[in-house]
C-alpha cells in the first residue's frame, strides 16, 4: 500500500465532496431544520395547551371506579355518594367538566354510556376517556368471566398503552433511564441511515469512475486496492465532518432550547415532546451525555461504515449503472435491516441474550452496540471484543471487495451476478 | 536496446485465452503498432504492461525492471476508452491524475500551464470538464497522459473521434515526443491509420503474435505484387481474373494483390480492353493486405467484445 497515493485519493474524494452546494446546505439545514422544528412544537403547545379536565363518575356498580381511579385519578372523581342531579349541579357550577353515570348493566349487557359536559372538549380527551371506560368494563367483564390469570395478562399487556408524566422533582432515575433510551435509539438510527446514505454515496462514486471511464487511467496509477481505501477514507472524513457539525450544532440548541421551552410552554411542551420520541419522556434538564458515549458512537460508526463501505464499492464496481444495483444490493440491505429490526429488542432489553449477541456480530454491532452503551454500562470485555471482531471483519471484507472491484472496475456491458461474483474472486 | 520486454506471456478470462505466448520488444525512440482486429488481445496486452492486468504466465520488464508500481510511473497511457471526471474542474482534474502519477503539486502547476498553452487552451483551467466539448476533453485526455513526461506512451486508438485539424496536432506532438527519444506504443485496428507512422510492428490475431518486425523489411519482404487500378468503366472484368485477391474495391477503384506468378500488365490489358485506365501503379502491399495473406481471409477473429 502506497500512503501517499492513497492520501491523494482521499483529498480528492474529501475535498470534491465536501465543496458542493448540496454537502453545505445539507449540513447547515439540517440543524436549521431541527430548530425549526422545535420552535413548531413549542408554538403549538404554547397555543393549544388545554386545562386539566375533571369528570365525576357515578357508579351504582362500584365496582369500575377504581379501575378508573387506577388509570387517572385527576382526572376522574368518585361522586357515587351523590345523586346525579348534584352531578348535574356541579357541572353548571363549573366544579366538574363533565360526567357519566355507570350502573351494573353496562357490565353485563352492551348499553352505550353516555358522556355529559360543558364547555369545551377534544376529540383527543372523548377518544382517552371511551378507552379508559372500554378497558375499565372489559377487565370487569374478563374478572367476572372467571378468566384465567394467563389469559387477563395477555388482555393486559396488549391493551396498554401509557404515557407518563415527568414531574420536576419526580423519580429521577427513571426519567433518566427513558433519556438514555432515546438516545439510544436516536444514535442506532442515526448509525442505520449514515450507513445507507455514505455508502450509497461510495457505490455512486464507483460507478461514476466506472461509467466515465476515468478508472482505467487511475488503475494504471494506483493499484485499485489503493484506490478502494482512498475512496473510504476520504468518504469517512466527509461523513464525520457532517457529524461533527450536526453535533455541535443539535448540542447548542438543545442546551437553548431546554430553558426556552421552559419559559413559554411548561409542562404541556415536555408532555408533546415525549409523545414525539415515542413515549420515552425527556427531562429538560438534560442529562450529561458521558463522552465516552460519544467517542464509542463514532468508533462504531466508523467500524461499521469501513465494512459497508467497501461492500457498497464492490457492488458499485459490478454494474455500469445505478439503475442495476438493486440485485446486489439486497443482500447488504438485508444485513442492516436485520441490525435495525433487532435494535427494537435492544432498545428494551439491552442486556438479553440476543442483544449481547447480536451486539458482537459485525454486521449488527454498529447499530446494537451504540444503542447498549446508550442505555447502559456494557462489560468492558464485551466492547473490545466487539472492536476487535469488526476489525477483522474489515479486513476481511475489505479483501474480498477488493478481489472483486479490481475485476469488476473493468468490465463493461454485461450485468454481473453472483456467479460472475464468485469466477471474479478467483481471477482477482 | 529494447525498452519493453514481452515474454510468453498468457492470460485467461474464464474459458476464453485472450492473450497466448505473446513475445515482442520494443525500441526505444520509435514508433511501435500493435495491430490487429478488434479482440485480438491488444488492450488486455496493454493493460498487462500497464500493471492493470497481471499474466498467469509469463513476464514483462520495462527497462529491465519487471512490470509493477515503479514502472506505472514511466509510461503514460491513453486507454481506447476514455473519460474524466464531469465535476471537477479541468486544473484540478490534471492536477490529481498528475500527482498520482508521481509529480509535486507545484511542478505538476507549471507544466498544466504549458500544456494547456500549447494546445490554445489556457482559459479552460477553471471549466468544469462537462463543459467542455468532445474534442476538448480529449485534448485534456491527452494532456493528462504526458503530463508527467512518461519514457514510454501507450496509445491506444488514439485517433478515434478526432476531428482531421486535431488528429494532425496530435500526430505532429507524437513525433514530437518520439524525437525526444520517448517510446511510442500504438494500438489500433485501423492499419492504414497507422501505417504512416510506425517503424516496428506486431499483428495480432486471436490472442497471438502473427507477424512482429520493422514495418519496411516487412513490406519489402512482400515484394511489389500488388496493382492499384483506377478506372472507367465495366468492372466486372475483375471477376474473371484468376490468382489475385482484390482488396478495397470500389466502382472505379481496386487493389488487387497478385498471389501466383500472373504478370501484371496481363492485368492492364484485360482492363484496357473494357474500361478507360486512368491510374495503373504496382506497389507494396498495404498492412491490411499482409496482415489478411498473413492469417488467411477465414481466420481473422470476429469483434469479442469486453477484451479489445
Amino acid at each position: 500500500m502506497n500512503w501517499n497515493k492513497i492520501l491523494i485519493v482521499v483529498q480528492r474524494e474529501y475535498l470534491t465532496r465536501v465543496r458542493t452546494k448540496v454537502f453545505i446546505i445539507s449540513t447547515l439545514l439540517i440543524p436549521l431544520g431541527l430548530i425549526a422544528y422545535i420552535g413548531l412544537i413549542i408554538g403549538l403547545q404554547f397555543w393549544e395547551s388545554e386545562p386539566e379536565h375533571t369528570i365525576g363518575i357515578h357508579d351504582q356498580s362500584e365496582v369500575i371506579i377504581p379501575r378508573l381511579l387506577s388509570r387517572d385519578s385527576n382526572r376522574y372523581l368518585d361522586m357515587s355518594g351523590y345523586p346525579v342531579s348534584d352531578l348535574r349541579d356541579q357541572l353548571l357550577n363549573g366544579e366538574i367538566n363533565g360526567y357519566i353515570t355507570l350502573r351494573d348493566e353496562h357490565i353485563t349487557g352492551n348499553i352505550d354510556l353516555e358522556y355529559i359536559y360543558t364547555g369545551s372538549s377534544t376529540v383527543t380527551l372523548q377518544s382517552s376517556i371511551r378507552s379508559d371506560l372500554r378497558e375499565a368494563i372489559r377487565e370487569e367483564r374478563l374478572a367476572r368471566a372467571g378468566v384465567s390469570e394467563d389469559v387477563r395478562a395477555i388482555f393486559e399487556s396488549g391493551i396498554t398503552l401509557e404515557s407518563r408524566k415527568v414531574t420536576e422533582s419526580g423519580a429521577e432515575e427513571e426519567d433518566q433511564t427513558a433519556f438514555y433510551t432515546a438516545l439510544g435509539f436516536i444514535m442506532g438510527l442515526m448509525i442505520f441511515i449514515a450507513l445507507f446514505m455514505y455508502g450509497t454515496i461510495i457505490m455512486k462514486g464507483v460507478i461514476e469512475e466506472k461509467s466515465n471511464r476515468i478508472v482505467e487511467v487511475i488503475a494504471s496509477s494506483i493499484r485499485p486496492v489503493e484506490l478502494l481505501v482512498g475512496k473510504i477514507l476520504g468518504i469517512t472524513g466527509v461523513a464525520l465532518t457532517q457529524f461533527a457539525v450536526w453535533f455541535l450544532f443539535s448540542t447548542g440548541i438543545l442546551f437553548a432550547a431546554g430553558p426556552v421551552m421552559m419559559m413559554f410552554g411548561g409542562d404541556a411542551v415536555q408532555e408533546s415532546i415525549a409523545a414525539e420520541t415515542g413515549g420515552a419522556a425527556v427531562a429538560f434538564e438534560i442529562p450529561a451525555i458521558d463522552p465516552f458515549l460519544i467517542a464509542g458512537f463514532f468508533i462504531l460508526f466508523i467500524l461499521g461504515y469501513f465494512i459497508y463501505s467497501s461492500l457498497f464499492a464492490m457492488v458499485g464496481s459490478t454494474v455500469d449503472s445505478e439503475a442495476d444495483t438493486q440485485q446486489m444490493m439486497m443482500p447488504i440491505m438485508l444485513l442492516i435491516v436485520i441490525a435495525w429490526i433487532i435494535n427494537v429488542e435492544v432498545m428494551q432489553n439491552p442486556n438479553s441474550t440476543i442483544s449481547v449477541v447480536s451486539s458482537l456480530i459485525p454486521f449488527f454491532a454498529p447499530i446494537t452496540m451504540v444503542t447498549r452503551i446508550a442505555i447502559n454500562p456494557v462489560p468492558v470485555w464485551q466492547l473490545l471484543l466487539s472492536f476487535f471482531l469488526m476489525a477483522g471483519t474489515i479486513y476481511g471484507t475489505l479483501w474480498f471487495s477488493a478481489r472483486i472491484y479490481r475485476v469488476g472496475i473493468l468490465q463493461y456491458g454485461k450485468k454481473a451476478g453472483f456467479k460472475d461474483l464468485l469466477k471474479w474472486l478467483r481471477q482477482g | 536496446m529494447s525498452v519493453i520486454t514481452v515474454e510468453n506471456i498468457y492470460k485467461s478470462f474464464g474459458q476464453t485465452q485472450a492473450v497466448r505466448d505473446v513475445s515482442f520488444q520494443v525500441e526505444r525512440g520509435r514508433i511501435f503498432g500493435l495491430l490487429g482486429p478488434n479482440g485480438a488481445g491488444k488492450t488486455t496486452t496493454i493493460r498487462m504492461i500497464n500493471y492493470i492486468l497481471i499474466p498467469d504466465h509469463g513476464s514483462i520488464t520495462v527497462n529491465g525492471i519487471p512490470v509493477g508500481p515503479k514502472t506505472q510511473l514511466l509510461i503514460g497511457y491513453l486507454p481506447e476508452e476514455r473519460g474524466l471526471y464531469k465535476k471537477m474542474k479541468v486544473g484540478e482534474q490534471l492536477l490529481y491524475l498528475g500527482r498520482l502519477k508521481g509529480l509535486s503539486s507545484s511542478e505538476a502547476r507549471k507544466r498544466i500551464r504549458y500544456w494547456l498553452d500549447r494546445f490554445g487552451a489556457s482559459d479552460w483551467l477553471q471549466k468544469e470538464v462537462g463543459e467542455l466539448s468532445k474534442g476538448m476533453s480529449q485534448k485534456i485526455q491527452f494532456i493528462a497522459t504526458i503530463l508527467h513526461d512518461p519514457d514510454i506512451c501507450i496509445f491506444d486508438e488514439p485517433f478515434s473521434g478526432l476531428d482531421p485539424i486535431n488528429s494532425e496536432l496530435l500526430k505532429d506532438i507524437i513525433l514530437e515526443l518520439r524525437d525526444r527519444g520517448k517510446v511510442i506504443f500504438f494500438a489500433t485496428h485501423r492499419m492504414e491509420q497507422v501505417e504512416q507512422m510506425c517503424e516496428d510492428i506486431c499483428l495480432f490475431n486471436n490472442g497471438r503474435v502473427v507477424l512482429s518486425g520493422n514495418l519496411r523489411k516487412i513490406k519489402s519482404d512482400f515484394g511489389e505484387n500488388t496493382v492499384l487500378l483506377e478506372f472507367d468503366g465495366d468492372s466486372s472484368f475483375l471477376d474473371s481474373l484468376k490468382g489475385v485477391r482484390i482488396n478495397n474495391r470500389s466502382t472505379n477503384f481496386a487493389e488487387i494483390r497478385i498471389l501466383d506468378e500472373t504478370n501484371p500488365q496481363s492485368i492492364l490489358r484485360q482492363a484496357v480492353e473494357v474500361t478507360n485506365v486512368h491510374r495503373f501503379e504496382t506497389v507494396e502491399p498495404s498492412l491490411t493486405e499482409i496482415f489478411i495473406s498473413t492469417v488467411g481471409t477465414d481466420n481473422i477473429n470476429s469483434a469479442k467484445p469486453g477484451l479489445t
